[in-house]
């Protein structure tokens, strides 16, 4: 790619990488947003945040699944890396730190993991606690960073009845926070039985069930609706 | 009548004089009987003590039973941790024996008498044997393995990027299923054995029905093969979670005389029916959540509903929750399977 690209053209090529899940062409891409004095900022948002958002569509639709996901942030991580040291600090688009993990009692992160990618991909600050995480951290994680959200996953119906302690933890020490809840087992009705301040079905719609959650929060709605 | 009589008899094809209850129950009956739910899978002897107080409580028609989901890390060479705190229901995997490219190189195929879970298994299978009760080996099925080998979301990777290692982990899984299942025969007569293979992983909400078609399909229609070749009746399937896209892949797998396919919700009872129900009794598929959650009303026309779709497969029907009934569900809401089942009757 050593002729002159236009930034549309990039943009356009490190969102097809993501789709493809082609590691190579990101990375191609993502040097040729360098060489080409495109801002890596744009070629985040524009090119692979792009990308993964019509990724998220295609999980969504069942015309993709875990290994295509997996690989589609693998390409996108690879391009990051390469426009990482690049960025230029630029306040665009929902500024969202989150704290997420799977809660106590158990291990599985799949669900997690990919919610984790969407929130990566908008471009958010994600701090991942992992899985099989005792209660209290959650809250001290949140207060240690600052986070507007904390996210709780669980495919447990055991584990799950972690959610509405640590979710009363939270709120009675930092009411302002977003509590967000999602796996196999939870549902709107016991979302909001638990205290959550939303609820997303699966990643391809987490983004945006967040940032409606931390709007209602924000106006102060206690009660919410699907 | 014994407790497994009308199970039995269902298998045989022969009439019976309601529709058997089949449990997918296993923390409850510890807390049930006043124990921490790990005493279910550390203590043989204890655990089908514990599992037959809860059986008879609640008139199940099959059981004990003995196996968890996490089967294959600890006998591959990982480690398992079990369940302590209040939120745990069963053990779960704290180091895989696979991580990376060449551990799939180190990998030896476990010795059924000796690794992991399997002496507490065998023993739990010689009181299963010693009372009467159906011998079974909870051991599969062959994908749920090779995503407790290695973890899933590498497995995932490595189906786009290194497919070859997939299979050799595949194949590991399925060798290992016949090991074990030959080792039951052995022990007890295949005739006596019917093992029960749980797949929640190759559920479609992590893969494909095309990676299913491609990475577990062959594996699991050749372990049945060898297992039914070996002089085994009938092998049990839950198929877990929305497998509703590799359903008419499942008809492909050989499960026996009748088989047994238990399911979630995720798959409708009369769907099951249609595609599974010619050769299995089908099992299932009330909702775990709503045994936790919700009313008993709520519950028995849940059962209702189930046992009407149930009514209509070839082979027999037994209800059953849809996965394990939660260890904390009200103990009402577990009797009101059984109510259900008898009200039924009283309908006709």
């Amino acid at each position: 790619m050593s002729s002159r690209m236009e930034a549309e053209e990039i943009f356009k090529g490190l969102s097809e990488a993501v789709i493809a899940y082609d590691e190579d062409k990101s990375v191609e891409f993502a040097k040729a947003a360098l060489e080409n004095d495109v801002d890596p900022t744009d070629a985040i948002l524009k090119g692979l945040a792009h990308g993964m958002e019509k990724v998220g569509e295609l999980f969504d639709k069942q015309e993709y699944f875990v290994p295509e996901m997996l690989a589609c942030a693998d390409a996108l991580n690879a391009a990051v890396e390469i426009l990482k040291p690049h960025l230029k600090i630029r306040s665009e688009g929902p500024q969202v730190k989150v704290v997420i993990g799977t809660v106590e009692g158990d291990i599985h992160e799949i669900g997690k993991n990919l919610v984790r990618i969407m929130f990566d991909a908008a471009g958010w600050e994600v701090y991942d606690l992992g899985g099989n995480v005792k209660l209290e951290r959650f809250l001290e994680e949140q207060q240690k960073t600052g986070a507007d959200v904390v996210a709780l996953s669980a495919l447990m119906t055991t584990s799950m009845a972690a959610i509405p302690e640590i979710i009363k933890m939270i709120k009675s020490a930092e009411p302002r926070v977003t509590v967000m809840v999602g796996g196999a087992p939870l549902s709107w009705e016991l979302a909001r039985k638990y205290g959550a301040d939303g609820y997303s079905p699966n990643c391809g719609t987490a983004v945006n069930d967040t940032l409606e959650a931390i709007r209602r929060v924000r106006e102060g709605h206690g009660s919410w609706e699907r | 009548m014994t407790v497994t009589d009308r199970a039995m008899k269902l298998l045989k094809g022969e009439t019976i004089d309601r529709i058997p209850l089949f449990p997918f129950i296993l923390g409850f009956c510890a807390k049930n009987a006043g124990y921490p739910i790990a005493t279910i899978y550390q203590d043989a002897s204890k655990s089908f003590e514990l599992q037959t107080f809860t059986l008879e409580q609640y008139s199940f028609d099959w059981g004990p039973l003995y196996g968890y989901a996490s089967y294959g890390t600890w006998e591959f060479g990982g480690e398992i941790k079990m369940p302590e705190s209040n939120y745990e229901q069963a053990p779960f995997h704290t180091r895989f024996p696979v991580n990376v490219e060449e551990d799939v190189d180190q990998l030896q195929l476990p010795d059924p008498a000796k690794a992991g879970v399997l002496p507490i298994a065998m023993e739990f299978s010689k009181l299963q044997a010693s009372n009467q009760r159906p011998i079974s080996i909870i051991c599969g099925g062959n994908f749920s393995i090779a995503g407790n080998i290695c973890p899933v979301e590498t497995l995932c990777r490595w189906m786009l990027k290194k497919p070859e290692l997939v299979h050799r982990i595949m194949k590991m899984a399925t060798d290992h299923i016949v090991d074990v299942v030959r080792y039951w025969c052995e022990a007890f007569g295949a005739a006596q054995v019917i093992p029960q293979m749980w797949e929640p992983l190759a559920a479609n909400i992590i893969i494909s029905p095309k990676q299913f078609e491609r990475f577990v399909l062959p594996y699991l229609v050749e372990s049945s093969k060898k297992i039914l070749a070996m002089g085994v009746q009938h092998i049990l399937y839950h198929i877990c979670g929305d497998q509703n896209k590799n359903l008419p892949m499942w008809t492909q797998v050989p499960t026996g005389n009748p088989g047994l396919c238990s399911f979630g919700i995720d798959i409708d009872l009369s769907v099951a029916i249609e595609y599974l129900g010619e050769n299995n009794v089908i099992i299932g598929n009330i909702d775990p959540i709503a045994l936790l959650s919700e009313t008993p009303d709520t519950i028995y026309n849940l059962c209702k509903t189930a046992i009407e779709k149930g009514k209509s497969a070839p082979r027999g029907f037994m209800l059953s929750s849809g996965c394990e009934v939660p260890p904390e569900a009200p103990p009402y809401n577990v009797y009101i399977m059984q109510k259900a089942i008898k009200d039924s009757m009283a309908s006709g």
